[in-house]
């Protein structure tokens, strides 16, 4: 074989040195993310789980030694464990509330080839470009005092004194619920476009009207994947802290306010490290959960 | 009948995810107190009014994540070609490792890599809170495996034989990494490096326990803001944002279609 053209395989090259021959290894591209992980991730990590088994001393000190004090008086106290259980039911009502929003809208966008389609998947996508305080700071002309849900209510007579809708549990709802919507509606499009249109068919061809079909057909065949976006979802849920922060107007205490307020104000470091630690298992198991029943979908 | 029905159901959805993004545009206009209903006038005084401190706080957002995005793309995307390629053990837990901080809740990296700096501090005498440079390796926390999941997307449908006909076609291999790898890879890297992006320009606790007075990231500035009284210049200002932010999904939608960026972006 002619040299010019002896470039085709790597057996006609010339033999490399060998720290080339091991650099050519893909392996080596990891590196600079392991490190990187390593220092901003992984290190943080493990120093906070180690805070969380200190003693506490006094505001932004904690001592020496190792103690399981502080994860002992989250799990006895009722008023921690409540929070917990707080968080715990939000994001249940909040997902709850996404999936029933989401299921028509998934499935007409699974479903149809209608000309509003490309529209639809713009009003669905926009807000997840936008930035979340952007859209929080929304609701506060719609629920405020005098905002346009309380005039639209008392224009029509239907309430004399304005609703309280913000700075409380069902401002936080309200804006969860937004935030989520689309994750929900992207995941359930998905799990729709699975089911095949013929079943459907066949189910209406054999006499069942479309409720009928929706319930026996395609609610059952989207359970798997739809239990498995509902756990995705109730994890982010979980773990926001920044809508729960600005529409509860420091008043409502789940378990992301709870650690800030540890962290920032009450400057309990111990304990706020093991409330986050305990939020943090909380969210990786859903997502293990989550990921094994994605694979059975 | 129940087709009406459905249909005006997405319509009411539709509404309400449109709504807050209306009514910040609304509020941003009128001319009466903020927060009241319905608007007394149009005005684009509150334009105006905006104070330096968001045009500053909008700078230090852009610097963070232009500078996250940076780092996390070239790391993750060859972080993602190592999971794929390399012949190292254990690359299963590699992966899980690299795409662990998706499971963790941003705010626990945000208080996380708060007590990690007071200790750098304690120990080392170095102090890195209110640097921008702080912010950008926070950030990356969680930005690097979002560019790892989507280049890892794109290429669990990649045809390897396309680089092998470049090599036989006398290709060299550096040439057939910049001329096919790269290429067939770009979509992924490219919702990626959105993704990352995005992620750091909306995130909140991360900033608020690594920022300081100089380095006031502009959601950590409207978030503090509505602690106090607020007037109409912020929702000014978040209506520059959402408008910034439909003309960038404009240009995803041209650059690699909207359903093809939700489609290798999501968890």
């Amino acid at each position: 074989m002619s040299s010019a053209s002896a470039t085709t395989s790597e057996t006609n090259q010339p033999a490399p040195a060998a720290w080339l021959a091991r650099l050519q290894d893909w392996s080596w591209f990891l590196l600079p993310a392991l490190l990187l992980l390593l220092i901003v991730f992984f290190l943080p990590i493990v120093l906070l789980f180690s805070f969380s088994l200190r003693p506490h001393l006094g505001p932004g000190t904690v001592g020496e030694g190792v103690t399981l004090a502080n994860y002992l008086r989250f799990l006895t106290d009722p008023f921690y464990l409540g929070v917990l259980v707080d968080t715990l039911i939000i994001g249940f009502v909040v997902v709850s509330i996404c999936l029933v929003l989401a299921y028509p809208v998934a499935y007409v966008l699974a479903r149809s080839k209608s000309r509003f389609r490309g529209l639809m998947i713009f009003i669905v996508v926009a807000p997840l470009l936008i930035s979340t305080v952007v859209r929080n700071l929304g609701w506060f002309p719609i629920l405020g005092n005098a905002g346009l849900v309380n005039w639209l209510l008392m224009s029509a007579g239907l309430i004399t004194e304005p609703l309280r809708l913000i700075n409380n549990t069902a401002g936080v709802i309200i804006a969860l619920v937004h935030t989520f919507l689309p994750f929900m509606i992207l995941a359930l499009v998905t799990v729709i476009q699975k089911i095949g249109v013929e079943l459907e068919e066949a189910a209406r061809n054999l006499g069942a009207g479309p409720i009928e079909t929706f319930f026996r057909v395609i609610l059952p065949l989207s359970r798997p994947g739809m239990l498995a976006g509902y756990l995705v979802v109730f994890t982010s849920v979980i773990s926001a802290f920044t809508t729960p922060a600005m529409m509860g107007g420091k008043r409502v205490l789940i378990m992301a306010t709870l650690i800030e307020q540890q962290m920032r104000s009450v400057l309990n470091y111990a304990f706020g490290a093991a409330a986050a630690i305990i939020l943090l298992a909380v969210a990786a198991i859903l997502t293990i959960v989550a990921l094994r029943q994605e694979g059975r979908g | 009948m129940t087709r009406f029905a459905l249909h005006s159901i997405v319509a009411l959805v539709m509404l309400f995810l449109m709504l807050p993004l209306l009514a910040v545009a609304v509020a941003s206009v009128s001319s009466g107190a903020t927060l009241a209903f319905p608007p007394t006038g149009f005005t684009l005084a509150w334009y105006e009014r905006i104070s330096a401190d968001f045009y500053a706080a909008l700078r230090v957002s852009l610097i963070v994540a232009l500078g996250a995005t940076a780092i996390s793309t070239v790391v993750g995307t060859l972080a993602a070609l190592a999971l794929q390629r390399g012949g190292m053990p254990g690359r299963r837990i590699l992966a899980i490792f690299c795409l662990s901080p998706l499971m963790v809740p941003t705010l626990v990296i945000g208080v996380a890599a708060f007590q990690f700096v007071l200790v750098v501090w304690d120990i080392f005498g170095l102090s890195v809170t209110d640097t921008t440079l702080a912010l950008i390796l926070g950030h990356s926390a969680f930005c690097v495996p979002f560019v790892i999941r989507s280049a890892l997307a794109v290429q669990a449908h990649y045809d390897m034989t396309l680089e092998e006909a470049a090599l036989n076609l006398g290709a060299s291999r550096v040439e057939t990494f910049f001329r096919v790898t790269l290429p067939l890879l770009m979509p992924g890297i490219v919702s990626g490096a959105i993704f990352a992006f995005l992620a750091s320009f909306d995130d909140v606790p991360v900033a608020l326990f690594l920022g300081g007075s100089g380095t006031v990231t502009l959601p950590v500035k409207i978030f503090t803001s509505i602690e106090f009284s607020f007037d109409a210049s912020v929702m000014a200002m978040a209506t520059l944002v959402v408008v910034v932010s439909l003309l960038l999904m404009l240009l995803i939608d041209r650059l690699i279609g909207i359903e093809a960026f939700i489609g290798t972006g999501r968890n």
